[in-house]
């Protein structure tokens, strides 16, 4: 198991009065497979992601990473131990460019600090080389040899589609040094032709046997297609959990959620 | 000829205001409306090390530079975190407190009687510099350096940090970057040059006193960068030029000083509407207003 969630309880405080989005939920995620999460809008599922991310404050319980605490440590933190993310719905840097966007995303931040770069120029330089090197390196496996973003490495963010800068967001993950992946809805409002490609970025990232993807989705023929294990949020807890046939085929899940009677 | 030149020396001191203060307010995205009490806090320290010390000019510099920046420690570990409208407080606060205590502790500051006869800055410990002439060459090329600097610094990794924070915090620290650390770096770094432009204009004017670094001098700079633009090196140092050359137009035009006073005000104010409404991203700026 690289991620266990014990007890995991949350309430979120309203105008009136509080619920609890979280009630004690306990969840293993395998290591080196493909989790999805599955559960009806607004069942917690982000939250969830904001918990183990290091977004969300105030919630009781434990997370184990890899078997040790992620207590208390700040989101970049977090992501220096080794969990991405992509966020739901959030498009590239809009002010920087396609391959700048790629090297934020290195897992070498040295050389970022104000000084460095007046003092130590040379060094820095050949970091930012080295880093340009793997962003068309990750373009060109990702999105084949002659594609159309190692061309538009000096566009700004803002000058690509949704789907295409949700792509590029995939893939800018492929230059930290992650073992878990946090996937939130990478196929929600993005072009159709482009969820095939989405499907082979995401096979990609755990091709290496090492890295695990926990996925958020709602397009359910994705999760019977990509994913190894699923787990149905509802209530505050996982109700159903094993392969996605078994969860999304269980009669309850299919009445709670699905809609299908 | 003197006055232009005092008029161009004027430009240097604020183009390094104006850039400092892009720093936070253009790339990191914290409004600082305390940058008048840096550039306060900056002169008042010259005066202190030129009239106690003989310190060639770089070594004051560098003094004056690290402590201003440690002053902009208090904002940046006051339990706010760096983050949007609780910043603007704290600067806010800070700026109040600032001019109270320049102000107020008469037995260091003076007070309202201000400092007199602080010397001029000397180049290598023995070459003093003083004279119109020799302030004139000493701030084009400081303000030209810190043109530079900042260019390059907006351009390096450093700055690429910057300018995403600027437009998307969450992504940045879930990529392992700790928003507040290059924060507080960036407000360090933009309290230092500020309280250098402070240690030009007390060793050039030999004569300091509170009303110069107020809450309406924070506001003036933070105009300036707005008509200018932020994010970019070019639109700030236009901005200095448009809020310096101003005021002088007006006053060739031969409008009466009172007059030429409030027109000044009015002048600015209509060219900030103008701008919200024709040009959000200032007048050579590159990013847009939200
Ligand atoms: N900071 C917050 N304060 C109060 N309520 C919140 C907060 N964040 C999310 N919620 C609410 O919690 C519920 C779960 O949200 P979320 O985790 O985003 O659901 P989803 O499963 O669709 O991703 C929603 O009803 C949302 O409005
Ligand atoms: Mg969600």
């Amino acid at each position: 198991m690289i991620l266990e969630l014990q007890n995991i309880t949350l309430n979120f405080s309203g105008s009136k009065d509080s619920f609890r989005i979280l009630d004690g939920l306990n969840f293993s995620v395998e290591k080196g497979r493909i989790t999805a999460l599955i559960g009806g809008n607004g069942s917690g599922k982000t939250t969830l992601f904001n918990i183990i991310s290091g977004f969300q404050e105030g919630f009781t319980g434990n997370i184990l990473f890899n078997g040790k605490p992620l207590h208390a440590l700040s989101p970049a933190k977090i992501a220096q131990r080794g969990i991405g993310r992509l966020f739901q719905g959030k498009p590239l840097f809009q002010d920087l460019n396609l391959l700048d966007n790629m090297k934020l995303a290195s897992g070498d931040s040295s050389g970022e600090s104000p000084f460095s770069y007046l003092i130590n120029r040379k060094k820095i330089d050949a970091g930012e080389q080295e880093k340009e090197r793997q962003a068309i390196d990750i373009l060109n496996s990702l999105f084949g040899a002659d594609n159309k973003y190692t061309k538009m490495l000096h566009n700004m963010g803002s000058e690509f589609s949704y789907g295409e800068q949700r792509l590029i967001s995939l893939a800018r993950l492929f230059m930290g040094n992650y073992s878990l992946l946090l996937l939130d809805e990478p196929t929600a409002g993005v072009n159709p032709v482009y969820i095939n490609t989405i499907r082979q970025i995401i096979l990609r990232m755990i091709a290496d046997g090492k890295t695990t993807v926990l996925l958020i989705e709602h397009n359910m023929p994705f999760v019977r297609d990509i994913a190894d294990r699923c787990a149905y949020l509802a209530d505050g807890r996982i109700q159903h959990q094993g392969t996605p046939c078994e969860v999304l085929d269980n009669r309850e899940v299919k009445n709670s959620y699905l809609g299908i009677l | 000829m003197e006055y232009i030149l005092h008029i161009v020396i004027m430009l240097n001191i604020y183009i390094l205001l104006v850039l400092s203060a892009n720093l936070p307010v253009g790339l990191a995205n914290l409004l600082s409306i305390c940058q008048a009490a840096f550039y306060g806090i900056g002169a008042y320290f010259s005066a202190y090390f030129l009239m106690r010390f003989q310190l060639p000019f770089i070594a004051v510099a560098l003094i004056v530079m690290t402590l201003t920046g440690l002053c902009s420690l208090v904002v940046s570990f006051a339990p706010v975190k760096l983050k949007g409208d609780y910043f603007v407080l704290a600067t806010l606060a800070f700026q109040m407190i600032v001019f109270t205590v320049l102000y107020n502790w008469t037995d260091v500051t003076r007070g309202p009687y201000g400092i007199p006869g602080i010397p001029s800055v000397k180049l290598f410990g023995i070459m003093s510099i003083s004279g119109i002439y020799g302030y004139f060459i000493l701030t084009a090329v400081l303000s030209g350096s810190v043109i530079l600097l900042f260019r390059k610094l907006k351009f390096s990794p450093y700055g690429r940090v910057l300018t995403a924070i600027r437009s998307d915090e969450l992504s940045v620290s879930a990529l392992g970057r700790n928003p507040v650390h290059f924060k507080t770096w960036a407000f360090f770094i933009s309290a230092g040059f500020s309280g250098l432009a402070g240690l030009i204009y007390a060793s050039y004017i030999s004569y300091i006193d509170p009303t110069s670094f107020t809450l309406d001098e924070s506001i003036f700079i933070l105009t300036a960068l707005f008509i200018g633009g932020i994010g970019n090196v070019k639109g700030p140092v236009l901005g200095a030029l448009f809020v310096v050359v101003t005021p002088e137009i007006l006053r060739f035009v031969g409008l009466p000083d009172a007059v030429a006073a409030n027109l000044r005000q009015i002048i600015y104010g209509l060219t900030l509407v103008l701008i919200m409404y024709l040009r959000p991203q200032g007048l050579w700026g590159k990013i847009t207003l939200k």
